[in-house]
């Protein structure tokens, strides 16, 4: 029983040991790249939206790359799963139908 | 090594606004899904079981809760 509890103690230290820098290295990256928008950067987004929306009136639309254009694609794809990540978050699973 | 990339606030906008609208939309479907309305059913349908099984003493009875 002794080693049993000792095993267990040396996992758990050890598996604490091998998250700690990793956890460090997400937090590092977390905190700038998926901090929700803050109040204060209301006005650039809405700077952007004219930008999208002029671009979209004047055409000017068309003279992007095909490489923009899909990265454009891959982001928007990328902020819609969000939607779906919350879907997940509400019901609690990740089933979606109850077959 | 790499350093962090500076997200454009109108993507952080975007996704963050897509998961609360998912949380939202999904609250407002469980507020009408057929286990939402049945429950409500039977609730209605227990209220008007209590008012027939009223309706029915003060008939056998002929006197009323507040005259009791």
């Amino acid at each position: 029983m002794k080693l049993n509890n000792k095993l267990r103690i040396f996992t758990l230290h050890a598996a604490v040991a091998h998250s700690k820098p990793r956890l460090a290295t997400f937090w590092h990256y977390a905190k700038v790249e998926l901090v929700p928008p803050t109040p204060a950067e209301i006005p650039t987004v809405i700077q952007i939206l004219k930008k999208i929306i002029s671009s979209a009136q004047t055409g000017s639309f068309k003279q992007l790359t095909v490489k923009e254009a899909l990265l454009n694609g891959l982001v928007a794809t990328e902020a819609w799963m969000w939607f779906y990540v919350g879907e997940i978050i509400d019901k609690h699973g990740i089933i979606g139908y109850n077959v | 090594v790499v350093p962090p990339v500076q997200v454009s606030p109108l993507i952080k906008l975007g996704r963050y606004s897509a998961l609360l609208l998912s949380v939202a939309y999904r609250e407002s479907q469980a507020l009408q899904s057929p286990e939402t309305q049945a429950e409500e059913e039977r609730r209605i349908a227990a209220e008007e079981e209590k008012k027939q099984d009223e309706l029915k003493r003060i008939a056998r009875t002929g006197l009323s809760d507040d005259e009791l």
